[in-house]
């Protein structure tokens, strides 16, 4: 006998309903777990304008960062800003990368200068020059006063995406007290690469006879080409670079240039230095030996003066970098803000750029975080000028910037570029393979993802 | 057809209407958990697959076909040849001795030693341990100038070793520290195993005179088969994924001596953004856990013995 279909009519009716029911369960249950996680920015009820900040700034600077944005908030009363703290610069940019994705990205975000590929190829950020030649713009006189090498750093393919906040400039750090102890004069620093060499083998000394060195004169910053902090080394290296009057990339940027005949000077000064020291035996933590007094120079950063200043039992200073064979030089880095085409807010957004342009908000930010000015103009801040004279260290950072060269700008494949780079300076050094073999080797491969990139 | 009353008829409708109501309760009860496992882990497996044959950097909206390009490449690349001997180094070193001192630490704690539930659980604690926490512990054990354990060797005169800073002393340092970590687990395994053998055979040996190493050499060992086979199959599938420790010791230096697998493909992933190629690694690294287990299965099955 055949099921009446009667019958068979109300179970599928019932199946139905049910399975409405699962259905909707499924999207109720699936919706309170997803909601609570894209949340989306709310305005303030008192109708302040909200805009968040996401960073990866040294954390010592933080308070600096709320003393600052205190000063915007107080001088902007509609307009909070909400700061968010990435504890690296590689986890800021995949974490802004996924918030594009997600629409959930920042109104603004501090960007290193090698970000800005990426977020220009995923149309994340605006372009500068819609701000400012928009209706609050920014006056000529005021952009041409930033440090030009900045601004180079902050274009993309001839384009300007971001502004810089600040710049860096790399120093030599001193421990003043085992100067002392080694006879050396600690005002004296070395000027030169050959005194640079003949102070760090001074410095360097086996207290106990065992053979093998308790204090390091100096520091060769060889870390893991693979490691966050292969970047750093590549950074590190420049100055020796610029020194020896080599540079990175050709201006049309078809080719890099560290096979050159300056590149090899200066990779083999390094060389020369490491092993002269043993620095293979050395600890990678230059920071915690710089801090217990078992190294007594290391190539170093503004950012890091409020570290230093903290340790109260350290005599410390910070001089320009020695010159090299060719000229005197050091690096100049920027970091940058850039402008999220997400954000609800970019007109007070920019408000906030531009205010972090302004030559006494420049000097505030420098004396707080110990990061440099990006423009000539903060120079004639009498409070500054008088600051730099109680701070030597700072003085220091922002006198070399009269001489500092920043890199040409790798708008192609810079991340693996300085990652072959890296990996070079790790094999000559810690390898202990010829500096030329090395650095031909990275040319070659950098070159050639140069020329896949004309090719397409 | 067999006709059936038409009271066995109402029957039979309505026990197969209360399965169905039983059925659709299941799947409603079990909803949040598949919705969640199928959002988190079926979706991101099939859509790797899927970009494993695609060139992707994340942010372009479109994602073109390659085909095989993917797998093509990473196999003529000579970086991925060193990054899997490291890999397979790794897990050489790692599993047998981890199985070694899993079973031997299983076996004393087994007798009635004062003291053993606090070493069970002191053994324990490294794999609940947050890796990262952990690694950031042992990078200082490791510190060549202060380091705990080159203050140790130089007790015993041995000279200190800058054991993340040299391309050899790394992958022992790392070796070290990925054993610590994880036999616990196995030190688990292995004490349920060792209590599952029943008393009597130990007693019958006894009587028919066998020493303490013919009865593990010829009970202990043979019946914990099953245990030893199951921790040696996952052992090597874990040692295969190793990831977070080498990220935070050693960050695959120096000279890329510590670079592995799953370290190699996070790079490729998010520092260079070619999801393509790190999805192709990663099936990859499938298909060689998957081949690996297999032949163990194959040809290790046979020495297993079943109580």
């Amino acid at each position: 006998m055949n099921i009446p279909p009667l019958s068979a009519h109300t179970c599928s009716l019932r199946i139905a309903r049910n399975l409405h029911l699962l259905l909707i369960t499924t999207l109720i249950t699936g919706m309170s777990i997803l909601l609570p996680a894209c949340g989306g920015k709310e305005e303030d009820r008192s109708g302040k304008v909200e805009i968040t900040f996401w960073h990866s700034l040294v954390s010592s600077t933080v308070p600096a960062l709320q003393d600052l944005i205190k000063k915007f908030e107080e001088e902007h009363p509609g307009i909070t800003v909400k700061a968010q703290y990435v504890p690296t610069g590689d986890a800021l940019i995949q974490k802004l990368v996924t918030a594009v994705h997600s629409n959930t990205a920042p109104d603004v975000s501090w960007i290193h200068a090698n970000f800005m590929q990426d977020l220009i190829e995923a149309d994340a950020i605006y372009t500068m020059e819609e701000f400012i030649r928009g209706p609050d713009s920014l006056p000529q006189a005021d952009l041409q006063d930033i440090y030009p090498a900045l601004m180079e750093q902050a274009k993309w393919r001839g384009v300007l995406y971001s502004m810089p906040m600040e710049a860096t400039a790399l120093g030599l750090l001193c421990n003043r007290e085992l100067f002392r102890n080694a006879g050396l004069d600690p005002d004296q620093p070395p000027r030169d690469w050959n005194e640079l060499r003949a102070m760090a083998r001074k410095l360097t000394l086996d207290k106990n006879g065992d053979g093998k060195f308790e204090q390091m004169g100096l520091f060769i910053p060889i870390f893991p080409y693979s490691g966050p902090y292969g970047d750093w080394m590549v950074w590190q290296w420049y100055p020796f670079l610029f020194q020896a009057g080599g540079n990175v990339i050709t201006l049309d940027q078809s080719r890099v240039l560290f096979d050159s005949p300056e590149a090899i000077t200066a990779l083999t000064l390094w060389k020369e230095i490491y092993n002269d020291l043993n620095l293979s035996s050395f600890t990678i933590d230059y920071e915690v030996a710089f801090a217990s007094k078992t190294l007594a120079m290391a190539i170093d950063g503004p950012w890091n003066i409020p570290r230093w200043r903290k340790m109260k039992n350290l005599d410390w200073t910070v001089a320009p970098l020695p010159a090299g064979p060719a000229r005197n030089a050091t690096v100049a880095g920027g970091e940058y803000l850039s402008i999220f085409k997400q954000s609800r807010h970019p007109k007070e957004t920019w408000m906030f750029v531009k205010w972090m342009l302004r030559p006494d908000v420049q000097a505030f930010w420098s004396m707080r975080s110990g990061y440099l000015p990006v423009r000539h103009a903060v120079r004639s801040v009498k409070e500054y000028n008088d600051y730099l004279e109680t701070d030597p260290p700072l003085r220091a950072y922002v006198e070399s910037m009269e001489f500092a060269v920043a890199p040409r700008p790798i708008d192609y494949h810079s991340l693996r570029i300085s990652r072959h780079l890296a990996e070079a300076l790790e094999q000559a050094t810690l390898g202990r393979k010829d500096p030329a073999t090395v650095l031909r080797r990275a040319a070659a491969e950098s070159n050639r993802l140069l020329e896949s990139v004309v090719r397409k | 057809m067999v006709k059936a009353t038409p009271h066995a008829d109402q029957h039979q409708q309505s026990r197969r209407a209360r399965e169905r109501k039983d059925i659709i309760a299941g799947v409603l009860f079990l909803s949040p958990t598949l919705l969640v496992f199928s959002l988190f882990v079926v979706f991101p497996v099939v859509f790797s697959f899927f970009l494993s044959f695609h060139k992707w950097n994340m942010f372009s909206a479109e994602q073109a076909f390659v085909g095989f390009d993917n797998y093509a490449a990473i196999l003529v690349n000579p970086e991925f040849w060193s990054v899997l001997s490291n890999t397979a180094l790794y897990t050489l070193g790692t599993v047998p001795l981890n199985m070694v001192i899993a079973l031997a630490a299983a076996y004393v704690l087994n007798k009635k030693i004062i003291g053993r539930r606090i070493l069970r659980t002191a053994f324990f604690l490294p794999v609940v341990m947050s890796p990262v926490a952990a690694a950031v512990i042992w990078r200082w054990v490791y510190e060549p100038n202060f380091g705990l354990l080159n203050y140790g060797l130089s007790v015993f005169g041995i000279p200190s070793v800058n054991w993340l800073n040299d391309p050899t002393a790394a992958m022992f340092a790392l070796i070290l520290m990925g054993v610590w970590k994880s036999f616990g687990v196995n030190l688990v395994l292995f004490s349920a195993g060792l209590q599952g053998i029943p008393e009597q055979y130990y007693e019958a040996a006894q009587i028919d005179g066998a020493g303490k190493v013919r009865q593990f050499w010829n009970i202990t060992l043979p019946l914990l088969s099953p245990t030893t086979f199951f921790i040696l199959v996952m052992s090597i599938i874990s040692s295969f994924q190793v990831f977070d420790t080498v990220y935070v010791l050693t960050s695959g230096g120096p000279l890329g001596s510590t670079k592995v697998l799953v370290f190699y493909l996070y790079e490729n992933a998010f520092k260079y953004f070619e999801m393509g190629y790190a999805s192709a690694v990663a099936y990859l690294l499938f298909a060689i856990v998957f081949v690996l287990t297999l032949v163990q299965v194959k040809y290790l099955r046979g020495s297993v013995h079943y109580g």
